[in-house]
């Protein structure tokens, strides 16, 4: 990266991209430095998708603009499971505030619908999201999930370079990212090709843990370049009047 | 006789909380039915407080069938966390339900969020009924730390606790120790009065 690129994102990594979230804010120490990509790590029904949309959500409600591209599930689904939340608001997909995207289609339509992206591929691919969050001026942009994504990309290095050019462009333009990534329940890992966590800024991790054969959520902040986070574990919430919360987790052992 | 020691309770818990941020009452058993009475009266006859009751005795509904003066009471919210764990899945409006009693924090996030709602100025309470109960669905360990984070998080938000223990012949020793962070102890007997 040139040096002015760097110094640029530097500039940027001074502010702060609040959450919304009150306690995840405070766990961030202000909110998430803009520009950041930022990889939400969960098993399957972890909260990944939840706490993305109640990001994107919350700043379309401060006036950032936001997109959000699914890969894992059909916008009627999202929408759908959207609707029970509090936080959702129709209005602001209306008026464009949050953009919903099935970048399923767009792959169809660019005639990237392969089993597997070449190097050209992957190129054009980034270029439509480069060229989708330059034109709506996105602030804040979420890829559901890099991991289906990045199982199109054929080599490690198809991966990174995907995931540092994408993460490299959208900085440039202050918009902070968040990219869920899917592991299997219980397992101590960020990603399931072992590659998407030293690229990105950041790590949030959603696990749970068992007390009494109940299974207790809990979420962590495992990294996050420029800014002083706390690294403790919390309990994890999601109720449709609240969306996601977070509440310290108690520590004693079962 | 039992509206003497009903009032005698009310009595005791009113003077108990005007003057201590967070009380704990160790009452046996039999004297059960009698101070959760005393309390829903003593809730009832002051609507201007705001009242958060969590429950791992008995679900909302049976609470709320027992006294049916409670229908009409709009200054307490019921925190239920034993209905879902036991099958029972009616809905109350005036109840949140949380999964199990096993489910801490959930319970600590609920109550905090009900006293969120009320205005600052309202005079707050929270009521634990009872501790003897999340023992038993929890660890000794893990409800003396659930316990300090209540009763620290409340201090600082100005709610009252009154949390009960309900022994029988011996008060458990866990119990003992949790009780005893309360600012005040008021033992329940059956000749007190």
């Amino acid at each position: 990266m040139p040096v002015s690129e760097l110094s640029k994102k530097d500039e940027i990594k001074n502010e702060l991209c609040k959450t919304g979230i009150e306690e995840l804010d405070i766990m961030l120490g202000g909110g998430v430095p803009t520009g950041s990509t930022v990889l939400v790590v969960g098993s399957s029904g972890s909260g990944k998708t939840t706490l993305c949309m109640q990001y994107l959500i919350n700043g379309a409600k401060e006036g950032e603009r936001g997109v959000f591209f699914t890969i894992t599930e059909p916008l009627f689904k999202l929408t759908k499971n959207m609707e029970g939340f509090n936080f959702y608001d129709k209005k602001l997909i209306e008026s464009g505030m949050v953009n919903l995207i099935d970048l399923r289609i767009i792959s169809e339509r660019l005639g990237l619908d392969t089993e597997k992206y070449t190097v050209e591929d992957a190129s054009a691919l980034l270029d439509i999201l480069r060229d989708i969050a330059d034109e709506l001026n996105v602030k804040r942009l979420i890829i559901d999930s890099i991991t289906a994504l990045c199982y199109r990309l054929q080599t490690p290095e198809m991966i990174r370079d995907f995931i540092f050019k994408l993460g490299s462009s959208l900085a440039a333009m202050k918009c902070t990212t968040l990219l869920t990534s899917e592991v299997p329940p219980r397992k101590f890992q960020y990603s399931q090709y072992g590659i998407e966590e030293f690229i990105s800024d950041g790590i949030m991790f959603l696990g749970d843990i068992e007390r009494k054969g109940d299974l207790i959520r809990t979420f962590q902040l495992v990294k996050m370049r420029g800014a002083a986070h706390s690294r403790t574990k919390a309990a994890m919430s999601i109720s449709t009047k609240n969306g996601v919360e977070l509440t310290p987790l108690l520590k004693s052992r079962e | 006789m039992v509206n003497v020691l009903i009032d005698g309770l009310k009595e005791r818990i009113s003077n108990a909380i005007k003057i201590n941020q967070s009380i704990g009452i160790i009452l046996p058993a039999a004297n059960y039915p009698d101070l959760i009475q005393a309390l829903f009266e003593r809730i009832s006859s002051n609507p201007e407080e705001a009242w958060v009751y969590v429950t791992v005795t008995k679900p909302c509904e049976n609470i709320i069938n027992q006294f049916d003066f409670l229908k009409d009471v709009k200054n307490i919210k019921f925190v239920d966390c034993i209905s879902r764990a036991a099958g029972i899945n009616k809905a109350n409006d005036n109840c949140i339900f949380v999964e199990s009693p096993t489910m801490l924090e959930k319970i600590g996030l609920e109550i905090i969020n009900v006293f969120k709602e009320v205005d600052e100025k309202v005079k707050k309470y929270l009521v634990i009924d009872s501790l003897t109960n999340l023992i038993i669905y929890n660890d000794p360990d893990i409800v003396t730390e659930f316990f300090y984070h209540i009763i620290n998080r409340t201090r600082t938000r100005n709610i009252h606790t009154i949390s009960l223990a309900i022994e029988e012949e011996e008060l458990d020793k866990y119990l003992t120790r949790l009780i005893y962070l309360n600012d005040k102890i008021l033992k329940v007997r059956d000749s007190f009065i």
